[in-house]
């Protein structure tokens, strides 16, 4: 199995080249035969990159560790689970599951398409397996072969990092790599449109379905990823600015702005190069996250091993992408003419390109603080960085207007917003909001950027309910239904709109899920057991946390773990029990380092969070002296942290619903377009 | 394509408040990022460099990792990568993070006080080995 996994990396190369040469071939010649050729390599391919992984998971399972990939992140006491997921454990295997789940989309693409859209198919095929040749090239000659074996057979392996033993942390890669991955549909799409000269919307069209689904994988992958760091990392906090982090924020934002704008193209005809531009920065910035978080390039908490061939290899294909795309865009530019002008600035129209403009503002500020250092060191020979504060400052306000366009966007009229349409739309959320704020503040809230954050949120909530309301209530009138059933009537028959605003109604519960923060509480303490630790929360009550002292266990639980140190902390809110938190040191097997396991309480409203940061001495403890007993306790309140997962949570139920197939296709396809945006349409 | 006059001075302001929050946002926030021996010759150049704030990277060097009893306060020496003579004191005061040993390659945010001791606000330990190992420990 394994073998033959390693000789079908090797086969899948000359198809792959093939397929690429014969989807060019025959979309310039307009050979069918060449089309179909390169239309069955992408099969082909698909089927030799299973077997590939198929033959590394088998790999991990049978504890192979002749091979350095298997020996780098397995060892045979490893739960059969997470040699599963060794498969995108590291660098080796990440990047064969990435051309794997190319391959597997592509794949989706062309058995649908096998009979439609025909004049878009050879060159989406070509650039397609275009894609998957540069993934396979890099596998075999990039030194990153994850079949490479060693030069002797090491007894066990090294183990995977207990960090990354944590289902979220199973879970979290795969999903983001679904998000990079299903973006290379889109692109193709559009570079096929380009090289056919068909630069109507129908590309966009077409893969208007693809785009929701990667945007759907991109964000949650990136709330999977916080969750991960919060419940695992041990210091409190869900997002650190990391350049990894960063990289996978970057194509999320593009595919926000290019998710907007396209909607002004199909409407408007308007802003076609800009449309395509976006489409191949995100693609580009999907390249460079799937580099970035797997190779060493910038000092972070996640890199890998440095290797500069990887780096070079990289580099030169994005800069091909970028400078084949350019030109392609530059040959066409006079195609790409829009069909419309602006004709105000109150307008629903700028306020979607406002939305791009800042959406690409921000990506920016993110790219530009997390290539800085390397920039200024080229510069100026000094290394100099910046960390969190630099995107915090950036991105709070530009997080802001974005968050009150979320509101603006839906309701401002198309074309020109006459006074009476501004009045009667925003008059009453404007109100709302300056109301909420105004009682928050009446309640003590005082930080100024988390009032006006809640109060914009309020004025977005206000909107996107009365748009409900109003949609609900006209058609339970008009169809003469009950109020649900045209609730559930109305958001069928427009799945794109309406499933837009729930995910909006998801993006302004995180964001006062982030402004909760502002209000974070955070006490230390040296304790011994009997001492207690008062704690005051933000929302008035208190909590007293008593050290009961430290339990050891050893060898017990999981197969890898050696032993645990747990400090068991009681907790009485306004001096009334109301149960019990642990937090714990854990040794593994497999690891000179330690862990930190957190102890959690959460509540709708804030999470009780505490993390034993030390124990005074260690190795007396795990021996059982009763005497080492004293810990050092960090604990921490975290107001509305939650509201980021139920936030998360309502933004993948509207993306779905956006997703979801539309049975009523053509009906809704003939529709012109009216006031509302364009709607839900076949892939 | 023509745009209304109001709208470009809409982009352009657009563009110009992003560029100057990237701007002051920079030069409020940047530090530099400098090895032990980078950070002691501009010392020695400039003496007021010491309340600058910096990002220091370096070694623990072994055996000088001691910890203010029953205190968050801890004490210990960091080298140069490649000097090993270029060294200096570090006072830390918080909890360390899991991945500190005494031979930990460390990156510390801070300043040099007058005494001449590295006062770091933050501690990250870096190390290559951080999800991977490195092949050449395969062989040990």
């Amino acid at each position: 199995m394994i073998v033959l996994g390693e000789f079908s990396l090797w086969i899948a190369l000359p198809v792959a080249i093939w397929g690429t040469a014969m989807g060019f071939l025959g979309g310039r010649s307009q050979r069918g035969d060449l089309v179909l050729s390169a239309e069955r390599s992408i099969y082909a391919v698909t089927v030799l990159l299973t077997l590939a992984s198929a033959g590394v998971v088998a790999a991990f399972l049978g504890d192979r560790f002749e091979y350095w990939y298997v020996a780098s992140y397995s060892n045979r006491e490893l739960e059969t689970f997470y040699k599963l997921s060794g498969l995108w454990a590291g660098q080796r295997g990440s990047l064969l599951f990435w051309a794997l789940l190319v391959g597997f989309f592509a794949s989706i693409t062309v058995f649908q398409n096998r009979r439609r859209n025909r004049e878009f198919m050879p060159y989406v095929v070509g650039v397609l397996q275009g894609i998957l040749t540069f993934f396979l090239i890099v596998l075999l000659f990039a030194k990153v072969n994850p079949f490479e074996r060693l030069a002797f057979l090491p007894a066990n392996g090294q183990g995977l990092n207990p960090q990354l033993q944590n289902y979220w942390m199973t879970i979290h890669p795969p999903t983001l790599y679904l998000g990079f991955t299903a973006f290379t549909v889109p692109f193709a799409f559009a570079i096929a449109a380009l090289l056919n000269g068909r630069l109507d919307s129908r590309w966009i069209t077409l893969t208007r379905r693809w785009t929701l689904l990667s945007w759907f994988f991109l964000s949650v992958g990136i709330i999977f990823g916080m969750r991960w760091s919060y419940e695992e990392l041990g210091w409190g906090g869900y997002w650190f600015w990391d350049p990894v982090e960063n990289a996978s924020l970057l194509p999320w934002l593009t595919a926000t702005a290019f998710l907007h704008s396209v909607m002004i193209q199909e409407n408007r005809g308007m802003l076609k190069v800009w449309n395509m531009s976006l489409v191949v920065l995100t693609f580009l910035l999907t390249i460079f996250a799937t580099f970035l978080t797997r190779s060493g390039l910038l000092d972070s908490v996640h890199s890998f091993a440095q290797e500069l061939t990887i780096a070079y290899i990289f580099f030169a294909f994005m800069g091909s992408i970028l400078a084949g795309s350019a030109v392609l865009i530059l040959y066409r530019l006079p195609s790409l003419q829009s069909e419309n002008r602006i004709e105000s600035f109150l307008s629903r129209e700028s306020a979607f390109l406002f939305n791009n403009l800042i959406l690409l503002g921000a990506a920016f500020a993110v790219l530009w603080g997390t290539v800085f250092p390397l920039v200024a060191e080229g510069v100026t020979g000094q290394k100099i960085t910046v960390g969190p504060p630099f995107f915090q400052k950036v991105n709070f306000p530009i997080g802001l207007a974005l968050l009150a366009l979320a509101g603006i966007g839906p309701v401002i009229a198309w074309r020109r917003a006459t006074r009476r349409n501004l009045r009667r739309n925003f008059a009453a959320p404007v109100i709302f909001g300056a109301v909420v704020a105004a009682v928050l503040a009446a309640m003590g809230a005082r930080h100024p950027l988390a009032l006006t954050t809640w109060g914009v949120g309020a004025f977005v909530l206000f909107i996107i309910v009365t748009e409900f309301w109003k949609g609900t209530k006209a058609r339970a009138r008009i169809e003469g239904e009950g109020i649900l059933l045209a609730l559930y009537h109305l958001v069928i028959r427009n799945r794109r709109r309406w499933g837009g605003y729930i995910v909006h109604v998801g993006i302004v519960m995180i964001f006062m899920g982030f402004a909760g923060a502002a209000y974070n509480v955070d006490v230390r303490k040296h304790m011994q057991p009997g001492d207690t630790v008062e704690v005051a929360s933000p929302f008035g009550h208190s909590y007293t946390l008593t050290y009961e002292g430290l339990s050891v266990s050893v060898g017990r639980g999981q197969r890898n773990l050696q032993w645990q140190a747990i400090a068991l902390v009681s907790v009485a809110r306004n001096g009334k029990q109301i149960g019990s938190l642990t937090s714990e040191k854990r040794q593994y097997v497999t690891s000179e380092q330690l862990m930190t396991e957190v102890g959690i309480r959460p509540t709708p409203l804030e999470d009780l969070y505490i993390i034993l940061s030390a124990v005074d001495d260690l190795d007396a403890a795990v021996n059982n002296d009763p005497k080492a007993q004293g810990v050092d306790l960090q604990v921490l309140v975290k107001p509305l942290v939650n509201w980021i997962w139920y936030g998360g949570l309502i933004l993948a139920v509207g993306s779905l619903i956006g997703l979801w197939p539309s049975t009523e296709r053509r009906r809704v396809e003939d529709q012109a377009p009216s006031e509302e945006p364009a709607v839900a349409g076949a892939v | 394509m023509k745009i209304h006059g109001r709208f470009m001075i809409g982009l352009v302001g657009v563009a110009a408040v992003v560029s100057y929050l990237v701007w002051t946002g920079v030069s409020e926030t940047m530090v530099y990022y400098l090895t032990p021996a980078e950070l002691m010759a501009k010392v020695s150049e400039d003496p007021t460099f010491k309340d600058v704030g910096v990002k220091v990277s370096g070694r623990v060097v072994q055996g000088t990792y001691s910890r203010v009893e029953g205190k968050l306060i801890h004490r210990f020496e960091v080298q140069d990568l490649m000097d090993e003579t270029q060294t200096f004191w570090v006072e830390f005061r918080d909890a360390l993070p899991d991945t500190f040993t005494d031979e930990s390659e460390v990156v510390l945010e801070g300043r040099l006080g007058a005494d001449g001791v590295f006062q770091a606000t933050t501690l990250l330990t870096k190390c290559g080995s951080r999800y991977e190992a490195a092949p050449e420990d395969l062989v040990g």
